[in-house]
């Protein structure tokens, strides 16, 4: 049994996993490209099926580098047909993610109809199985996807606060970023291929539904209650990590998926906080509504 | 029916194939311009994952999985997503990126949940279910022509009958909601059209391929042309070719139908970004580039004319002179001397007449610019627009331009003298 136990490795790896995800979520909500983990998840099929083609191999490093690659490739793409403001980012998003997607579905047509590629378990990877890869670290038993997970939130957390700066302006006003001497282009793409990057690595030890939903949701959650980045990357890690621990409980007793459990816990906290924001709202229109007869009288 | 084949030149599952395409490719166009100026365009998207959990639930409820049980649970499952959507939509805070993610990854969730659950309670074997998402557009029989066919012709028609006020909603829906517009309603209707294609597109092309064949042909024809209405006729004449295009394609080289249209859906929509008229990357690269090397040259001329009496420079003295490296003047004095107005002798510049009548114009043009930035607001315009700093003359007219030209001279008499 590795170390934290079963459930401990499961719930620590979904939790650092959600923190990575909920920080780089926050960004991608606030510059209007929440779909981005969706077209990853989709775009890198064409990197699989090219590592298996010339490589002849399915070992998880040569994968992920394939895939990473798409990745980089798509989220490029998109950045460029957005930044040459003929088209909307939804609809560069759009464009991209599927044309990628095609190519892979052509050449798994084409090339490995016979070598049975089950996409499933190359790279779209099942949290529940986590604990079943152990590696060895100063003589103790650790998961591997949990120490993938753990080197990730790191990185990600690092790039990030050394970017604060950058990507506040950037995320808020982008024409004030550039006339101060800022490249809001290189801050966004530099942060896309963390993105890229960060969910390719994730599709590999979680899975890549987790990873869609946990990009995207809590952060959502947390846009809902405040304005304040800082306020609004500390709402979505908490998220996250209650999503995380909350959708292991759940899927335990109804014996279902933990990654989907995950993303149902994340959206139950989605409406919480709908609910909240729209009590918050009722209350003080009420206010000003008394406000305003007592004015009256 | 079989009348239609015989004229088409091609064979009857492959004409069948084209056909379904070609009334898939119209509605697609039609129906993926509101979604597309309306930010919506990803919708399509998340009401093809939230398909699954439909799909899931219609399984369980009726131990069957025969298709037609299957695609009742996609469309309520789609439609309650598009509902979904468009209540969360109404949140201050969520712009419709977000609130179309959140959907996706909650519905998939849930669907993936639905399926373990079914797998785990022994109802049956669920596997094979996700595959309902991708589509098989080469099973395609007359039945499925029937439906794209109607699809089509009822989707074109609501579009015809609501192309306008459907218009002023996506442009100012402020406005159209006080002129007592019913905007919601008219919201919902562009919505139930997306369902509606998406759900035929669905079993045709799959779900994440049908995505493009809703964005491509209105990201193409947004490029041409300006105006709504057509931009829509113009959206779906592509949508159309574009699936034809790929129906034959895939037919004659033997692979699948909707990665192909998916593939040309993209490079038709990233061409026409690319080389589409006064608008398209590669025209407002040529304009960046005539009118840098235009006011290069200007600028070599101007020095080269004002240092007249000194005599012929050379390459390094007038680099020094204008204060740019030597590359950047090398290459405007090539182009000078191509353009006949320096000597092409090589070695020292020296300006031939018509350089030198072409430098006293560029001259006369840059006072202009100077007098218009100080003087222009006492100019009786009959509109507020800047003049092009590159054309005054064009742009102001004869006799504006006289008028600044004395206005400047006034204005330097009464400088003081320091």
């Amino acid at each position: 049994m590795p170390l934290f136990g079963d459930a401990g490795t499961i719930m620590l790896t979904a939790g650092l996993v959600a923190s990575a995800c909920a920080i780089l979520g926050v960004m991608l909500v606030l510059r209007g490209l929440s779909l981005m983990g969706d077209a990853v998840s989709h775009s890198i099929l064409p990197g699989i099926i090219a590592v298996f083609l010339i490589a002849q191999t399915r070992a998880p490093i040569w994968v992920i580098l394939g895939a990473a690659l798409f990745a980089v490739i798509c989220v490029i793409a998109i950045e460029w047909l957005v930044a040459t403001r003929l088209v909307r980012s939804d609809a560069a998003i759009g464009l991209v993610f599927p044309a990628l997607f095609a190519l892979g579905v052509l050449g798994v047509h084409q090339f490995t109809a016979d070598l049975h590629i089950d996409l499933d378990s190359t790279i779209y990877g099942e949290i529940a199985f986590v604990p079943f890869r152990v590696m060895e670290i100063a003589g103790v038993d650790v998961a591997r996807g949990l120490v993938v997970a753990a080197i990730v939130a790191v990185v990600d957390i690092a790039a990030v606060a050394l970017l604060w700066k950058e990507l506040k302006m950037t995320s808020f006003d982008p024409g004030f970023a550039r006339a101060s001497g800022f490249a809001p282009a290189w801050v966004s793409r530099m942060m896309l291929v963390l993105v890229s990057i960060t969910a390719v690595v994730a599709f590999e030890s979680v899975g890549a539904i987790l990873v869609i939903a946990l990009l995207i949701i809590p952060a959502a959650t947390a846009r809902l209650l405040t304005t304040r980045l800082l306020a609004m990357v500390l709402i979505a890690v908490s998220v996250g990590w209650a999503a995380a621990i909350a959708g292991y409980g759940a899927a335990v007793a109804a014996d279902a998926s933990i990654a989907g459990m995950m993303g149902l816990m994340a959206l139950g906290a989605f409406f919480v906080a709908l609910g909240v924001t729209a009590f918050r709202r009722w209350t003080t229109e009420s206010a000003r509504f008394r406000e305003a007869q007592g004015r009256s009288k | 029916m079989n009348v239609i084949y015989e004229l088409l030149p091609v064979s009857g599952t492959t004409a069948l194939v084209a056909l379904v395409a070609l009334a898939l490719g119209i509605t697609a166009g039609a129906v993926g311009s509101f979604a597309v100026l309306q930010a919506r365009s990803l919708v399509g998207d998340a009401l093809a994952h939230a398909a699954l959990p439909g799909i899931a639930v219609a399984f369980i409820l009726s131990g069957a999985r025969d298709p037609a049980t299957l695609m009742i649970g996609a469309v309520v499952a789609a439609a309650v997503a598009a509902a979904l959507i468009l209540f969360l939509e109404r949140t201050p805070r969520l712009r419709a990126d977000a609130v179309i993610a959140v959907v996706l990854a909650g519905a998939f969730s849930a669907g993936v949940v639905l399926l373990t659950w079914i797998s785990a309670s022994g109802r049956g074997d669920q596997g094979g279910l996700e595959s309902y998402l991708f589509g098989q557009a080469a099973g395609a029989v007359e039945a499925d022509l029937i439906t794209a066919s109607v699809v089509m012709v009822s989707a074109l028609l609501i579009v015809g009958v609501l192309a306008r006020p459907l218009g002023a909603v996506i442009f100012d829906r402020a406005f159209s909601s006080s002129i007592g517009m019913p905007v919601r309603g008219l919201e919902a209707i562009s919505v139930a059209l997306l369902v509606l294609a998406v759900v035929v597109g669905l079993r045709m092309v799959g779900a994440i391929l049908m995505v493009v064949m809703l964005i491509a042909p209105a990201v193409g024809a947004r490029q041409l042309v300006k105006r709504l209405p057509p931009m829509i006729v113009l959206a779906a004449l592509f949508g159309g070719a574009i699936a034809v295009t790929g129906a034959l394609l895939s037919s004659a080289l033997a692979v699948p139908t909707g990665p192909v249209i998916a593939l040309v859906g993209t490079a038709t929509a990233v061409l026409l970004v690319l080389i589409a008229p006064s608008r398209g990357v590669a025209w407002r690269a040529r304009r960046r580039h005539v009118n840098h090397s235009r006011l290069r040259g200007s600028e070599l001329l101007m020095a080269l004319d004002g240092t007249s009496q000194t005599g012929p420079m050379s390459e390094e003295q007038l680099a020094r002179e204008v204060g740019r490296n030597l590359r950047w003047v090398r290459r405007g004095v090539r182009s000078l001397r191509r353009s006949g107005l320096a000597d092409p002798d090589r070695g020292a510049v020296a300006l031939t007449e018509k350089g030198r009548a072409r430098a006293a114009q560029d001259r006369r043009e840059v006072a202009a610019w100077s007098a218009w930035i100080e003087h222009g607001w006492r100019l009786d315009l009959p509109d507020a627009r800047e003049p092009d700093p590159l054309n005054m003359r064009r742009s102001l007219g004869e006799a504006n331009l006289r008028q600044l030209a004395e206005l400047g001279q006034e204005g330097r008499d009464r400088a003081p003298v320091r």
